[in-house]
């Protein structure tokens, strides 16, 4: 057994996949509301049905989605005549089954919305959000660096530097990006960026441009994305920085020589990294969970959108798809973080 | 590598600094409209929210359309309004005649036989179209005549002409080129006797997946669809040739001028009100009060910009659940009536642009509104009158308490109103100051909508905060009044005799004159029995670039009629 | 060096225990009852009569909102993070310390295993009869384990994997984004004031374990915790002289960063329309009426300030306890 780490890391992996979409599943369909189907669908057109058309067609809803047999292979319920509960044996004819088996096929099955398949709505939405998310990490990575870096050869500015950081951290994302909304896309004070989208069809544009055209756009969503990071990523390196700076390594370093920008970078820092390591492996899931705030404000249809929306409109195909993925990205975030402990500190070894 | 990266960031740089150019020059063919949120479904047959309605509605023909103008339905496919004649006491049988200059894209004439393949679709089992079908399920049969291919006769259950026509005619050359769906009939269908016809076509219908791409099912409306992007846009443009362009004399439902229709989706308030100010929106619809206020007041944007308001015949209502025992007696729900400021509340959440009605009619609809009765006024002394005369005695510690020693009614309330909707925060804090000053406690409840919807069909709310926009030309309130609707669409749980009957014979009359008599008397009645109180009528809020020239508005949902908008000529250079 | 940075914090120190403690008195002297909403002023401009801070777009007065909103953070904001950090502690330092090695013998595990099992399978009957039923299981599992003590096979010991059921466990929390929780609770039952806390603290802990985890593995990992393990200290001692002094200034650091985080997750909780009730006012949901009247710059400011002055104070107060600490060492 020994000899197979990889083969049963992959089986745990699995494993643990395999539980999160389960437990998702359950979650967000033990809570399913029959008649919420019908009221999210007659709401808009105004067309009130009478009675009977609408237990009927409530029906005829729950057929299509598949809703209408039992949620697990067995569920606690109570007989109607006697008010007794039970365990009843539903046999393969349940909602588990069926999305399970489905889901091994590849098969993630159709938005309750629109019929679309679930692929094809999760991918439209990561083609907005991707672009976003990833230059946002990027540019908070990197300034998060930068700063403490810089922060580290400056310890009389360090403790202004953190309560600016600490106050703009408590600043929420609505307001940060309502402010730079307001502060340089309003043709009152600034107007040099858009304030919407990614631009309008009707507009051709050269091949070359595309990339500029599309960090012009979203050069605000980016920043209020970036500025909402940092804080929070800087105030943790920090601390752990001044904690490894003040171990009796460092003073050996020192002694024997090396100046003090060596003895952060090459000496501290690498252990500092360790717990922002933690952090950044929370990076990653956000990168594909999008940013609901911000793709609200900028009329972004990205995950975050998909994400909420599908919540409120219970579409349970989209939401648990889209969690599902996020879930994923996690536990493959979780395996990378575990990787990079190892090469940042080697006595870390997981026996197990 | 190394030579690589500087010319990639030359490349960037450049790139960047091209598009970095202010906003794009405003083109006169391309109209730009916010929506707050996408579509999401264009199949014809199931448009469950505002934008889909507003796009079928450009890109397919109805045989009628609701008009404001008209006050109830005019004819639009339709050569002429239809003519009725009842069959027996439940069928009626509607006789409609189609525009002889009526064509689909191919030049092929808009026939009967595509308004009798439309209701087969609409009743053939297996599509995902069930609310159309409870809804159209009214239309039991229709009867070509056999003389004329642009006549055909509905057979109908009930009274109501208009539903029989507002539905999107499909085409059918395109949707079932074989015709296989003529030799079955609606009823055949409806009683599920030609399974297997009926779902090979289910099947054809879905592989189609007009949800997605309604291109598929070319309608004869003016536009076609040029390009959708989820949640992100919309886009309309001209049919070059349109049948309706041969009519010397078009009427207004069957004009169209812009040549393109951009439709931008930007759910949040403030963006679009930044995108409208900067010339990325020519036009926005139902705008935030204070927003629209203040853009009024600024000079730069005066000139750039008009501004429109219309009376509109969506209300805001506070409703008592007459199922509750504190809310029984109508004395009662009389006297909480008089808490309401609601002069105060259209200032405040208004900006002073809303209307006061004594009912569900709008007083813009003069014959049938009831003028003659008083305008609810905020009023805690009669409040205070109206509540003893209900039985209510104040006890000592201040609070009202009715009924037996032994099993007193403590009046005791709670506002329920959709959460995130400042307009129905500001009413229920306004009442519960009222009510508090009095000594009636009051809870306030802001709920999610689907969480507050189950509540509300359950009856588990006391007085509700919502707002209400029913058809303004049907007068049907069977479903919002009626006691056989209590549980289902009655959400107050009123169940009067009398209502029932006045609904009743409201449904059932089809002269002017009657309708005028029984419509004020059934006002009067509501401002007694007190189910609900009318706040105010809401006015639809539009602001669009001049350019646009004159905006068409309207008092139904959007606000405007995009395709009657006619830009100013670009002045010469 | 340090003594200038003792000087240093103590200004601020001062400054910061100042700042707390009028948040701590408003909260108290705060009017306990909603005010009037005022129709004929709404979002008012400030510094004029009766108003002083200006008005909301609702009518009510931004100055007491404000009052109103410092009660709850001082009942609810605060309790809340110090519970969502305790939790995330707790768990995650024990993940970080026992990995997947923690021991128990295969006798306990299958008695475990046999009370929940039955359990489950007389649920029905266990929610019938409660207290019955709940004895009849702990007799159950005794009887089980009585004959499984002195036999050898069931005395062998057993990992449990702790770090990976903490990390499944996070992975799965974490999986959902938080607001798509709150909403989802939302949809099922209005969330109240102790509700909303329990939801909060629930769902945000894994930010503090995680932390606190790969610390944990860190320090852990030292040699001079091996050699502490050597002289025979026992796993509480050495958690609680050698790992504990260790790990806390990281996670005093997070404590003002956790009070933030619950502020800004109400106000965008109120910007997609998941609102509170109005008996429970808060800063976040002043800040969130910006949204209705974005020009309001004092909706924004006066609720930014102090929240603004609060943070930052309880992060000068966290970062002294975290320099304290590491003096002690």
């Amino acid at each position: 057994m020994a000899g197979w780490p990889l083969l049963r890391y992959t089986a745990r992996t699995l494993l643990a996949a395999w539980f999160i979409l389960s437990g998702l599943f359950l979650l967000s369909r033990a809570h399913t509301d029959r008649n919420t189907f019908l009221q999210n669908s007659t709401e808009g057109n105004g067309r009130r049905l009478s009675a009977s058309d609408q237990a009927h067609t409530t029906q005829q809803l729950l057929q299509r989605y598949g809703l209408d047999v039992p949620l697990f292979y067995v569920t606690l319920g109570s007989a109607a005549a006697t008010g007794h509960i039970s365990w009843r044996w539903h046999g393969s004819r349940n909602q588990y089954h069926q999305w399970f088996r489905q889901l091994l096929a590849g098969d993630l099955g159709t938005s309750y919305r629109d019929g679309a398949p679930v692929t094809e709505v999760l991918s439209q939405s990561l083609s907005y959000t991707l672009p976003l998310t990833l230059l946002a990490a990027l540019g908070s990575m990197g300034l998060t660096l930068a700063l403490v870096l810089w922060l580290s050869h400056r310890p009389r500015w360090r403790s202004a530097w953190l309560s600016g950081l600490h106050v703009l951290r408590a600043l929420p994302l609505f307001l940060l990006a309502t402010c730079l909304l307001l502060l340089l896309a309003n043709p009152d004070v600034l107007a040099w960026f858009p304030t919407f989208g990614l631009g309008l069809e009707v507009e051709e544009v050269a091949w070359w441009q595309q990339p500029g055209r599309l960090l012009y756009f979203l050069t605000l969503p980016t920043l209020s994305l970036v500025l909402v990071t940092v804080p929070g990523l800087v105030v943790q390196l920090n601390g752990a920085l001044q904690h490894e700076l003040e171990q009796p390594y460092i003073a050996t370093a020192r002694a024997k020589g090396a100046s003090s920008i060596r003895v952060v970078r090459h000496h501290a820092l690498r252990n500092a990294l360790l717990p922002t390591v933690a952090l950044l492996s929370e990076l990653l899931p956000n990168l594909v969970a999008g940013a609901t705030v911000v793709e609200v404000l900028f009329a972004l249809p990205g995950m975050g959108r998909l994400l909420a929306e599908s919540a409120a409109a219970q579409d349970y195909p989209v939401l648990l798809g889209a969690v599902g993925l996020v879930a994923l990205v996690r536990v493959a975030a979780q395996v990378l973080a575990d990787g990079l402990y190892r090469v940042l500190d080697p006595r870390i070894r997981t026996h197990a | 590598m190394k030579q690589l990266l500087p010319g990639l960031i030359l490349l960037l740089w450049a790139s960047l600094c091209s598009s970095c150019s202010p906003t794009p020059a405003e083109t006169s063919s391309t109209i730009r409209i916010r929506w707050a949120r996408d579509p999401e479904n264009l199949d014809p047959l199931i448009v469950d929210n505002p934008s889909a309605n507003e796009t079928i509605n450009l890109l397919h023909c109805s045989l009628l359309q609701a008009s404001e103008a008209a006050r109830g339905y005019t004819p639009w496919l339709a050569a002429a309004m239809p003519t009725t004649q009842a069959l027996n006491d439940s069928l009626l049988l509607i006789t409609y005649q189609i525009r002889p200059e009526a064509t689909w894209d191919n030049g092929s004439p808009v026939l009967a036989r595509d308004v009798a393949f439309t209701l087969k679709v609409m009743n053939c089992p297996g599509l995902p179209i069930e609310i159309a079908q409870a809804h159209y399920g009214v239309i039991r049969d229709i009867r070509l005549d056999p003389q004329d291919s642009r006549r055909f006769t509905l057979v109908c259950v009930g009274q109501d002409v208009g539903t029989s026509g507002d539905y999107a005619i499909l085409p059918e050359y395109a949707l079932d080129p074989q015709g296989k769906l003529r030799t079955v009939s609606v009823p055949e269908l409806r009683r599920q006797q030609q399974p297997a016809l009926a779902a090979e076509f289910a099947r054809r219908y879905q592989s189609l997946e007009l949800a997605r791409h309604p291109e598929r099912a070319p309608g004869c409306g003016p536009y076609r669809l040029v390009k959708w992007q989820n949640g992100r846009s919309l886009t309309l443009q001209r049919k070059t040739s349109w049948w309706a362009d041969k009519l010397s004399a078009p009427p207004a439902v069957l004009q169209a001028f812009p040549e393109r229709l951009t439709f931008q989706v930007i759910p949040d308030a403030a963006t679009a009100t930044l995108a409208l100010r900067r010339g990325e929106l020519d036009l926005y619809s139902l705008m935030p009060a204070g927003e629209f206020a203040r853009l009024q007041q600024s000079a730069t944007d005066t000139q750039r910009l008009q501004f429109h308001t219309i009376d509109s015949y969506q209300f805001l209502t506070a409703s008592f659940n007459v199922r509750r025992p504190a809310l029984q007696n109508r004395l009662t729900r009389q006297a909480l009536t008089h808490l309401f400021n609601v002069p105060a509340l259209i200032q405040a959440s208004q900006q002073g642009a809303a209307y006061p009605s004594v009912s569900l009619i709008s007083p813009r609809l003069k014959p049938y509104y009831n003028d003659s009765l008083p305008l609810p006024d905020f009023n805690p002394a009669q409040a205070v009158q109206l509540l003893q005369q209900a039985g209510w005695q104040r006890s000592a510690t201040g609070s009202w308490l009715r009924g037996t020693t032994a099993q007193p009614v403590l009046l005791k309330l709670s506002v329920s109103y959709r959460a995130g909707e400042p307009s129905f925060e500001t009413a229920a804090l306004q009442f519960r100051a009222a009510a508090t000053a009095l000594g009636i406690p009051v809870e306030l409840r802001p709920t999610e909508p689907s969480l507050l919807s189950r509540q509300v069909r359950a009856g588990e709310t006391d007085i509700l905060i919502n707002n209400l926009s029913g058809q303004p030309f049907s007068y049907d309130f069977t479903s919002l009044l009626h006691s056989s609707s209590v549980g289902v669409s009655n959400f107050t749980g009123f169940s009067n005799p009398a209502a029932d009957n006045l609904i009743e014979q409201l449904v059932a009359t089809q002269q002017p004159a009657r309708k005028i008599i029984l419509l004020r008397r059934f006002q009067r009645l509501l401002a007694q029995e007190r189910p609900f109180t009318v706040l105010y009528f809401l006015k639809y809020r539009i602001a669009a670039t001049r350019r646009l020239g004159h905006i068409p508005v309207t008092g139904l949902k959007p606000g405007y009629e995009a395709a009657r908008i006619r830009p100013l000529p670009l002045p010469v250079q | 060096m340090s003594r200038v940075r003792v000087a240093g914090f103590g200004k601020r120190k001062v400054l910061a225990s100042g700042w707390l403690a009028g948040i701590l008195v408003a909260a108290f002297l705060a009017p306990t009852s909603i005010p009037t909403p005022d129709l004929l002023h709404t979002t008012q401009a400030p510094f004029q009569a009766g108003h002083w801070l200006g008005t909301d777009p609702q009518g009510l007065d931004v100055g007491v909102s404000l009052l109103q909103g410092s009660r709850t953070v001082v009942l609810s904001s605060v309790p809340a993070a110090i519970l969502t950090l305790l939790l995330g502690a707790v768990l995650g330092s024990a993940a970080g310390f026992w990995r997947n090695r923690a021991l128990t013998t295969v006798a306990r595990v299958a008695v475990a295993v046999l009370v929940a099992g039955l359990g489950l399978l007389f649920l029905p009957q266990l929610l019938a009869f409660p207290l019955l039923g709940s004895m009849l299981l702990v007799a159950a599992g005794a009887l089980m384990y009585w004959p499984l003590r002195r036999a050898a096979w069931a005395q062998r010991s057993v990992a449990v994997p702790l770090d990976s059921l903490l990390m499944g466990a996070v992975n799965l929390l974490d999986s959902i984004p938080i607001l798509i929780l709150v909403i989802g609770v939302a949809a099922m039952q209005r969330p109240s004031a102790t509700g909303t806390i329990a939801l909060l603290a629930l769902t945000c802990w894994t930010t503090a374990a995680r932390i606190m985890r790969t610390t944990t593995l860190q320090i852990a990992a030292r040699p001079y915790v091996e050699a502490a393990r050597m002289v025979g200290l026992t796993n509480f001692q050495l958690l609680r002289r050698h790992i504990w002094p260790n790990t806390w200034p990281l996670l005093a650091l997070q404590l003002p960063l956790t009070v933030a985080a619950l502020i800004g997750l109400e106000t965008t909780l109120s910007f997609l329309g998941v609102g509170f009730s109005p008996d429970i006012p808060s800063w976040g949901k002043l800040l969130s009426t910006v949204r209705q009247a974005p020009t309001a710059w004092w909706l924004a400011l006066w609720p930014g300030l102090a929240l603004a002055g609060t943070i930052v104070s309880l992060h000068s107060l966290a970062g002294l306890g975290a320099n304290r600490s590491d003096v002690t060492k």
